[in-house]
């Protein structure tokens, strides 16, 4: 109690009246300036609290307009599933044709959907992740890594321009061939800063760079072996679906010519 | 006397701006909530025509939980096999068993879970218009994506031998944040998020992916509200997919891809 007391006196510090005309002078001009000093921290706190308070309001206001309205969208529409109670409707001769003709489609669809499958081998490259998937009769037999094409654009000075990619969708194998040569094309020798020789110059064929065996997919690209193992799981041929060895062997020895070969 | 009615005259002043914004968001969000409504019926008028024309026996068949469950995967099968006649990859979402296939000529060539799903309204409804629409494929008219679709390097060709510079390895350990945006018919969005937030560029790159659509919403919104027009409603499907499947899915459909959606 006492102690309050010294608090209150302290704080509330009235000045004692001075009798002294020159000093009753002095201690008005002080406690004017003392309270122009209050008035004005007192404005002060008072803009930054409209300022803070402007602020918050914006961000309210931004809030509301960015995250609110939104998932105010999705209050009106829609129609929740009813179930019918009525059992004269569920019983009803026209329910239930209805619902067995649309299990008669699904079951078609269904069919339908699940003969896309071959039964017989194909194989799936996953060009993203550099991996190969073999099937046969619809279940997987073997799967690793290949590489796919660098997507690389080689530009000449002249402008003509290559991007080595592996084309996606579906291709079938076109064509089988054990102890492949390479005939290379005009960009192997342009990207090595080689001069290009003509069209059947033997400079162009090269074995063993192809590994055992190729299957020809289509427009010029191939599935081969390659000398450079250590870039399987990595995008660096020229479009070409490069495998290991052992990989390649059993890929030539599962899929026929017409076998599909699927690309994405 | 005069700094009094100064300041009573900005207090009004303010009292006022924060009312005109008040009633700006208001009539922004009534409006905004009459968008989906405005969309529904779009929906209802280009797939059902007039709804009153079916009898009331006919209305009540297509109340019934089971019947649109089985309509709802009629739809989704009937959008695969058209998208099977194609030789082109597209894609098949189920959201009722969360999962989402990379598809070509009618082979599954790739599977992944999705682990998160948030779907309009809209979409999820058993709005008898909108299995009819979800019967055909979606067609993407427009992707959004933190990642290249294609990351091709451009390599100029060496003049001579001398200048020749065998290619380096590629990096393939950058994992790059993948979050994407395919747009589809009738202003449906779907909206693929990586699962994976384990890292703070991860999150940082997520948030400013989001803020920047929801921006780009908001803009268009006040565009049409500005000339008193109710805005343009996109039905949405938010995913979460495992990163590597995310950047496989988006690399893997083509530009225009199709997409089949079981709700």
């Amino acid at each position: 109690m006492e102690n309050e007391e010294i608090i209150k006196g302290s704080t509330q510090a009235e000045p004692e009246p001075d009798l002294n005309p020159v000093n009753v002078e002095a201690s008005k001009t002080d406690s004017e300036s003392g309270q122009a000093v209050n008035t004005g921290s007192k404005s002060f706190l008072r803009g930054v609290a409209i300022f803070l308070g402007t602020i918050l309001f914006i961000l309210a206001i931004i809030i509301f307009i960015l995250y609110i309205t939104p998932a105010l969208n999705e209050i009106l529409p829609g129609r929740k599933t009813e179930i019918v109670k009525n059992s004269e409707v569920k019983n009803s001769a026209d329910f239930k044709k209805r619902l067995s003709l649309l299990n008669k489609d699904i079951q078609r669809f269904t069919l339908k959907s699940n003969g896309y499958t071959s039964g017989q081998s194909y194989i799936v490259v996953n060009t993203t992740e550099n991996r190969f998937f073999l099937y046969t009769n619809k279940k997987l037999i073997r799967e690793g890594f290949c590489s796919t094409g660098s997507l690389m654009m080689l530009k000449t000075e002249k402008g003509k321009v290559w991007v080595f990619k592996t084309p996606r969708g579906k291709r079938q194998i076109q064509g089988k061939i054990a102890n492949p040569s390479w005939k290379r094309p005009d960009w192997s020798f342009i990207e090595e800063g080689l001069p290009v020789p003509p069209k059947d110059d033997p400079s162009r064929w090269e074995s063993g760079v192809l590994g055992d065996y190729a299957l020809g997919i289509g427009d010029g690209y191939l599935i081969h072996g390659t000398i450079y193992k250590r870039f399987l799981g990595m995008p660096v041929t020229h479009g070409c679906v490069r495998l290991n060895d052992e990989d390649l062997k059993v890929i030539f020895n599962t899929l026929n010519i017409g076998s599909k070969v699927y690309i994405f | 006397m005069e700094t009094e009615v100064k300041k009573s005259g900005l207090k009004i002043t303010f009292i006022v701006l924060i009312g005109i914004v008040l009633a700006f968001v208001i009539y922004y969000s009534i409006m905004s909530m009459l968008s989906p409504v405005r969309k529904l019926d779009e929906i209802k008028n280009e797939f059902v025509g007039n709804a009153s024309e079916k009898n009331e026996s006919e209305q009540q068949i297509l109340k019934d939980s089971t019947y649109l469950k089985l309509l709802k995967e009629k739809a989704f099968l009937q959008s695969r096999l058209v998208m099977a006649e194609t030789d082109s990859i597209y894609l098949s979402i189920n959201l009722a068993d969360s999962s989402i296939n990379i598809e070509i000529s009618g082979v599954v060539v790739h599977k992944a879970r999705i682990n998160s799903i948030n779907i309009s309204k809209i979409l999820s409804g058993s709005d008898y218009s909108v299995l009819s629409m979800l019967s055909t494929p979606f067609t993407i008219s427009r992707s959004i994506a933190t990642i290249k679709k294609e990351p091709v390097m451009l390599k100029m060709a060496p003049k001579d031998t001398s200048e020749y510079k065998p290619d380096i390895m590629p990096d393939t350990s950058i994992a790059e944040p993948v979050n994407y945006i395919l747009e589809v018919n009738h202003g449906i969005r779907i909206y693929v998020y990586q699962e994976e937030k384990t890292k703070f560029v991860d999150r940082m790159n997520q948030f400013k992916f989001d803020i920047k659509d929801r921006l780009t919403n908001t803009w268009s919104s006040l565009k049409s509200i500005a000339v008193l027009k109710v805005p343009e409603y996109h039905p949405f499907i938010r995913i979460k997919l495992p990163r590597t499947d995310a950047k496989i899915i988006y690399r893997a459909i083509p530009k225009n891809g199709q997409i089949a959606v079981f709700t």
